[in-house]
């Protein structure tokens, strides 16, 4: 029994000493560079960024306490965009990317970094994926058209509301900007 | 002469003027606030940022009346739980909980060490509660139907269990899958004067919770949950190990024993309507010895489940939630007992809870139900009124 716990600890500082990256904002561009390249099937995209340009001038609210607008472009062509918010947990904080097409139809959300043990559900790749090919003038309910993750109630909430959101404020904001 | 009080009258009036403005304006500053402060993690956050340094505060507690038909009911504050955390940074948080159960006595419920070591697993060590069935890890009031847990949740999970130890925990995205796996400190079954777990509760009495625990075999505690069907969640959890004795019986035949459990757990929400169920089993290895040496008498296996479902009555875009439930549970403590214990036919439970679930708000709740509660021997069915407040912010 004693050599099983020395072993034990012995893989876990194993596991401490791995060099990990944990920047967050670099693990955040890291990982929207990989999604991107999934989502739009290409590596020779370039981002710019347009947080505060017209038609993305938009406050942060309760339900959205942090964000980043960026275009993909490649070669001059407008592929879609991306968007970054953070939004509340129970205790904390998390990161989420939205990407959309050239048309604002969302193509994928994913869940960049969740900090919290509670709630960390809503990253399920099967949750998000109810928001998916949904346009701007969607609006999500909690319980009706985006289903519930029993224990995770506070981050799914969350969740819905930051993205309802952000979907309100674009479709108000880019119909101020084209007039 | 009066022009210099005229002077001096204005300019009192004019600084007095200035000074309304003021008050005024912030007045008008708080209320804005005000407008934007909706929720219970909100309020969370502000704090957080009101305190930089990644402290958290937050919190649960359940204020209880029971009612038994013709005896004194009783009125308790059951638990009050404070929950304290902090960030060192963004790997490495520290969590605990400070209970207070029946107002006087004091325990720590959680107080553990969170390193994350990718987005999806992290190392933990400490006092943590074990992963078993849905309460012993949700038990806050907001999160269960009824004023007291389910009963199978007291006698055959030892709710709230809690034990020193580390292991690994994280989730899967892509397989909406979440995992536990840790190293427990077991249960004690023999403090060295006399034998602590028994027929009526299983385990119960036999939790070390973290106070000064007598540890020499180590026991292994799992948890699989899979959420990867829109409304569903389903949970697999095994625990294994032998229980503690103390040093002076440790080698006496009987002072300890081996013990299993296992759990399958369900949780289903859709649009207003929710439905839960439990399924646990539990055996125990040398129950006979245990009973020989302690003259207790422990079962040699427990089974048990209880199926809930309830009904939101308000519409669905309603802040405030109204559940109408009822829960049937049927549990066993002697479910088979060893050939030196007579089987006891009380510890075969079977009860009913109907009542409502008001939730004023995420987080605060009005609870009120109806229990009857029997066992296998005939004519023992008993009525309780409960009506409880439970927050958690």
């Amino acid at each position: 029994m004693t050599s099983l716990i020395t072993n034990f600890f012995i893989a876990l500082m194993c596991l401490l000493h791995t060099p990990l990256d944990f920047d967050v904002s670099k693990l955040v561009q890291k990982r929207m560079q990989k999604e991107i390249t999934k989502v739009f099937l290409c590596k020779d995209f370039d981002l710019e960024e347009v947080t505060g340009t017209p038609g993305f001038q938009f406050q942060n609210s309760t339900y959205l306490t942090d964000h980043q607008i960026y275009k993909i472009n490649r070669s001059g062509e407008l592929l879609g965009y991306a968007f970054l918010g953070s939004a509340p947990s129970k205790t904390d904080t998390f990161e989420y990317l939205i990407l959309f097409d050239q048309n604002f139809i969302q193509k994928k959300a994913k869940i960049m970094v969740y900090r919290e043990d509670y709630g960390g559900e809503i990253s399920s790749n099967r949750w998000l994926s109810q928001f998916k090919d949904t346009t701007l003038g969607e609006k999500f309910v909690y319980g009706d058209n985006i289903s519930a993750i029993s224990g995770a109630t506070i981050s799914v909430k969350s969740m819905t509301h930051s993205i309802n959101y952000v979907y309100s404020q674009l479709q108000r904001q880019l119909a101020v900007a084209s007039r | 002469m009066n022009f210099r009080i005229f002077n001096i009258l204005t300019a009192i009036l004019l600084s007095m003027s200035a000074f309304s403005q003021k008050a005024s304006d912030s007045l008008s500053t708080y209320q804005g606030q005000n407008l934007l402060q909706i929720n219970g993690y909100q309020r969370i956050l502000q704090n957080l940022e009101a305190v930089p340094n990644g402290m958290t505060f937050g919190g649960y507690a359940e204020v209880l009346y029971n009612q038994p038909e013709s005896a004194n009911g009783e009125i308790d504050v059951q638990r009050l739980i404070l929950l304290f955390g902090y960030k060192f940074d963004d790997r490495t948080q520290f969590v605990t909980e400070v209970e207070f159960e029946h107002v006087k006595e004091v325990y720590i419920e959680q107080a553990f060490v969170n390193y994350a070591l990718s987005n999806s697993l992290n190392v933990r060590a400490g006092l943590m509660l074990v992963p078993m069935g849905i309460i012993n890890e949700y038990h806050e009031p907001t999160t269960f139907n009824g004023v007291e847990r389910p009963s199978m949740d007291n006698k055959l999970v030892p709710t709230t269990w809690r034990e020193i130890g580390m292991g690994l925990s994280g989730r899967s995205d892509a397989l909406s899958l979440r995992y536990q796996a840790y190293i427990f400190n077991g249960f004690l079954s023999h403090n060295g004067s006399g034998g602590l777990i028994k027929g009526s509760n299983g385990f119960r009495s036999g939790r070390q919770k973290g106070a000064e625990s007598v540890f020499r075999t180590p026991n292994l505690s799992m948890k699989l949950d899979f959420y990867g069907v829109n409304g569903l969640r389903l949970g697999l959890s095994g625990y294994f190990g032998k229980t503690q004795a103390a040093n002076e019986v440790f080698d006496t035949s009987g002072s300890t024993v081996g013990m299993s459990m296992l759990g399958l757990d369900a949780r289903y929400s859709y649009r207003r309507f929710t439905a839960r169920g439990q399924y646990i089993t539990s055996s125990i290895k040398d129950a006979f010895q245990y009973n020989q040496l302690t003259s207790k008498d422990l079962a040699s296996s427990m089974a048990g489940y209880y199926i809930e479902s309830a009904y939101n009555l308000l519409p669905i875009t309603n802040r405030q939630r109204l559940f109408a439930f009822v829960r049937y549970e049927n549990f066993d403590t002697h479910k088979s007992v060893p050939s030196n214990v007579v089987q006891n036919p009380s510890f075969h439970r079977k009860e009913i809870t109907t009542g409502l679930s008001y939730h004023l708000a995420p987080g605060a709740v009005f609870k009120i139900d109806y229990q009857n509660k029997s066992t296998a021997i005939v004519d023992s069915n008993k009525g309780q009124i409960n009506m409880g407040v439970g927050v958690w912010f």
